[in-house]
């Protein structure tokens, strides 16, 4: 464990799209960040999955970088933040909702893979991170952010909440 | 300065209650990822944006206030989210690049 009362900042932060993509075969989503000019929208076979285009939203990614000790934790497998709403008894986030009340905000790191079938979501050491990160920048003293992994909410993909993303901003119709 | 000041001097109307806390700087901006990279916690957000991603970046950083300018007011869902996040919500019917210099007159930096 570092000895360091780590003062986190933002750092390596990209522009880009994240792109959404659903199996039409299962129902799965996954999504990755492209820093291509335009927003990829492709339909091709992986595996079992047989990938089409959902969305295309504005992002942003970055890491965070210890400005005392200069140690680096890598955000590349959050995609996104959700402001999660979620009061569902059922649902383990839904459940802290209740119980910590509203002067905690809990926001959803998503992570690429909404099915969590190979087993792997945003690190701990990462939701740690933005934990302190973003506590660390609040000026309510009554307010905490409470950053917690998708693989907590008992279902992604109807999980309720608001994705910090520009959507629309590059559709035409 | 504090929020009451900033209303009370450059003719904003409030959209809901909220404590009339010190802010610090300004931030301009109609993207919700660019906010949660570049705002600053206690800033003034001025925006366009009127829907509920604009709270929910608004409230990561913790911003002291939120100016939806031209005149724009979100609808009465969103400003439910901002009470329950408790950022005050204000609009002025001044263009952004006007407000922005009333901002700078008051000595915002």
């Amino acid at each position: 464990m570092s000895a360091c009362a780590h003062r986190w900042a933002m750092t390596d932060i990209r522009s880009g799209y994240l792109v959404v993509e659903g199996c039409y075969h299962c129902g799965a989503r996954s999504s990755f960040f492209s820093t291509e000019p335009v927003a990829p929208i492709d339909e091709y076979r992986e595996g079992s999955h047989f990938w089409e285009h959902l969305a295309g939203y504005q992002a942003v990614t970055f890491n965070l970088r210890c400005e005392a000790c200069g140690q680096r934790v890598d955000l590349g497998d959050m995609m996104g933040l959700m402001l999660s709403t979620c009061e569902d008894g059922r649902c383990e986030i839904g459940r802290m909702a209740l119980e910590l009340g509203k002067s905690t905000s809990i926001y959803v790191a998503l992570c690429a893979d909404s099915t969590h079938a190979s087993d792997r979501c945003v690190s701990d050491e990462g939701i740690a991170a933005l934990n302190d990160y973003f506590n660390q920048r609040l000026r309510s003293r009554r307010k905490k952010i409470l950053v917690v992994p998708c693989r907590m909410c008992s279902s992604v993909d109807r999980c309720r909440g608001y994705v910090i993303a520009d959507t629309g901003l590059t559709d035409l119709y | 300065m504090r929020i009451s000041e900033v209303v009370e001097r450059t003719g904003l109307e409030a959209l809901n209650a909220a404590a009339d806390v010190d802010i610090s700087g300004v931030y301009i901006s109609d993207m919700v990822s660019d906010i949660i990279t570049g705002a600053q916690g206690g800033n003034i957000l001025v925006t366009l944006q009127t829907h509920k991603n604009l709270i929910a970046a608004a409230n990561l950083v913790d911003v002291g206030m939120v100016v939806f300018t031209h005149g724009k007011r979100p609808a009465e869902d969103v400003v439910e989210l901002a009470d329950r996040a408790g950022i005050a919500l204000f609009s002025s019917p001044d263009h952004t690049w006007a407000f922005a210099v009333k901002l700078f007159e008051l000595g915002m930096r």
